[in-house]
């Protein structure tokens, strides 16, 4: 082997490690993150200061996590509070979006609704839930009621904010192109909003999770929320981090798909 | 051609300041024959592309009136395209997207309305980049988007503010001569604000020149020249009216 052929193939070697470093880099960073909890959150529990059921080692929030999969509860749990979720969402963000758009662009509707809406918006999910109780019982309905009323007021805020911000050279442009206003409508307005309407379907997720433990406390026999209540009452703790665990991970893997999903709508947003 | 007559007559335009009405554009009157070419120009803020905006009806003048072929202009139409500095191209749709919203009122049969928003592209020679967004075009090309969307559809007159102000020296060459090209084939009337002398100069039939805010007409010239133009060329006419437009616009650095 010539030495000119080594040399190229040391460099494609290298570049090829560099492109394997800076994709793992990506990963680096959280894992990096991860790991230095972790070690710490060892190190406490094995130099036993804290008693093991105030404040369990991660094998025993592990073995927690298994025991629960094993006997089907987490199975079902999840599916349970994934459904409640979704359905909260959807109509949370269905309604937000739609009526979004009408007070951004309907001054009747606005000034009708949008001082009211803006005083909701500080009431938290967990004050609704005695009401829900009351108007929906302690079945799917209230679940429904206190995700889907958080979700909607972030994305009925985000989507009339978005409106506001539409540039008034595309209405200019599409009104002297000799646009309809239906068509104004559809083809400029809602694409112009679309930015914010997506950044506002985004933190309507997080808040369906968020809302999710809350609305659950309103008497449920299943669900996320629930085992964590249940665990309470047993004093499991590692019941308890492995559940909170589940929680965080699901929020961030269903963050990033609606952010992948985002920018795959909103293609012209990016530079 | 007998259509595109604007008339713009005694005209004020006033916006609301924290200390009362402020005075934008005062008196104006402007009349646009039919297929005609005017160059408004004037120093930055006297007002000249808020009497554009008036004449596309995005501005109601407080006074006076604007009319079109007669009939009063009450706010933006078909009639009067405009094409924006900035060239306000929708980012959602790709150059030939951008060019069909703007002949979508028509009402034609899909596969007409794909032809000629076509046709338009092969007018401005973009028939390669159809397909691409807005913001995978460079500065003239965005531009010549924004032409073909507006002449596509046949507007009577032609409002164009600063078009060619945010492209470079050598880009805006080849956009007068793609302009005036399809000018002369369409024929629509054509107001053409700007603060380049020597783009007034080079394109219009007529070169309007303004005064400094509240602005009002203070000198209009008409120019009787073939083209394409010259200033070295058509240098006994183009260069005393260039000289003088200069120091109407910088009095304080004028020589005189």
């Amino acid at each position: 082997m010539s030495d000119a052929r080594q040399t190229d193939r040391a460099a494609r070697g290298a570049s090829g490690l560099a492109a394997g470093l800076t994709g793992a880099a990506h990963l680096a960073k959280p894992l990096l993150s991860f790991g230095f909890i972790l070690a710490i959150w060892v190190a406490v529990t094995a130099a036993g200061l804290v008693p093991e059921q105030i404040f369990p080692a991660p094998l025993s929030v592990w073995q927690a996590a298994v025991e629960m999969a094993a006997n089907g509860t987490l199975g079902n749990d999840l599916a349970v509070s994934l459904r409640r979720a979704a359905t909260g969402f959807a109509i949370g963000t269905t309604l937000g979006v739609t009526l979004g758009l009408l007070t951004g662009r309907v001054a009747l509707v606005r000034t009708l609704l949008n001082p009211f809406l803006t005083l909701l918006r500080p009431i938290p999910a967990i004050a609704l839930v005695p009401v829900a109780i009351v108007w929906f019982g302690i079945g799917e309905g209230s679940k429904y009621f206190v995700i889907s009323y958080t979700v909607f007021l972030t994305v009925w805020f985000n989507t009339h904010h978005g409106m506001q911000y539409i540039p008034d050279i595309y209405l200019r442009a599409s009104r002297s192109l000799g646009a309809s206003r239906m068509r104004e409508f559809v083809q400029v307005v809602i694409p112009a909003a679309a930015p914010h309407v997506f950044a506002g379907i985004r933190l309507g997720v997080a808040l369906a999770f968020l809302s999710l433990v809350a609305a659950e406390l309103s008497g449920a026999s299943s669900g996320l929320g629930y085992r964590l209540q249940e665990a309470r009452q047993y004093i499991r703790t590692d019941r308890m981090f492995a559940l909170l665990i589940i929680l965080g991970v699901l929020g961030a893997v269903v963050d990033l798909v609606v952010h992948w999903i985002g920018k795959k709508l909103v293609h012209w947003q990016q530079g | 051609m007998t259509e595109g007559h604007v008339r713009v007559d005694n005209i004020t335009i006033e916006f609301k300041g924290k200390q009362g009405p402020i005075t934008a554009l005062a008196p104006t009157t402007l009349h646009l024959a039919p297929g005609s070419f005017t160059a408004l120009i004037g120093p930055s803020g006297c007002g000249k592309s808020t009497l554009m905006n008036a004449i596309a009806g995005f501005v109601r003048p407080a006074s006076g009136g604007i009319t079109l072929d007669g009939r009063e202009i009450t706010g933006p139409g078909k009639d009067v395209g405009v094409i924006f500095q900035q060239y306000a191209l929708f980012p959602w749709f790709t150059a030939l997207g951008n060019v069909k919203f703007g002949l979508k009122r028509l009402g034609l049969p899909k596969a007409e309305l794909h032809d000629r928003a076509m046709a338009a592209l092969e007018e401005v020679g973009l028939v390669q980049h159809a397909r691409k967004f807005p913001q995978e075009l460079s500065g003239g090309m965005k531009q010549r988007v924004a032409i073909a969307r507006t002449f596509a559809f046949g507007p009577k007159v032609m409002m164009m503010d600063e078009p060619f102000g945010a492209l470079d020296a050598q880009t805006r060459v080849v956009m007068h001569d793609l302009l005036i090209d399809i000018w002369q084939k369409r024929r629509a009337t054509v107001l053409f604000v700007t603060h380049d002398v020597d783009e007034a100069l080079l394109l219009a039939d007529r070169v309007c020149v303004m005064s400094q805010s509240p602005g009002r007409i203070i000198r209009d010239y008409a120019l009787d020249l073939p083209r394409p133009r010259s200033l070295r060329a058509q240098a006994e006419t183009l260069l005393p009216i260039r000289e003088e437009i200069i120091s109407l616009l910088h009095p304080s650095h004028s020589s005189h």
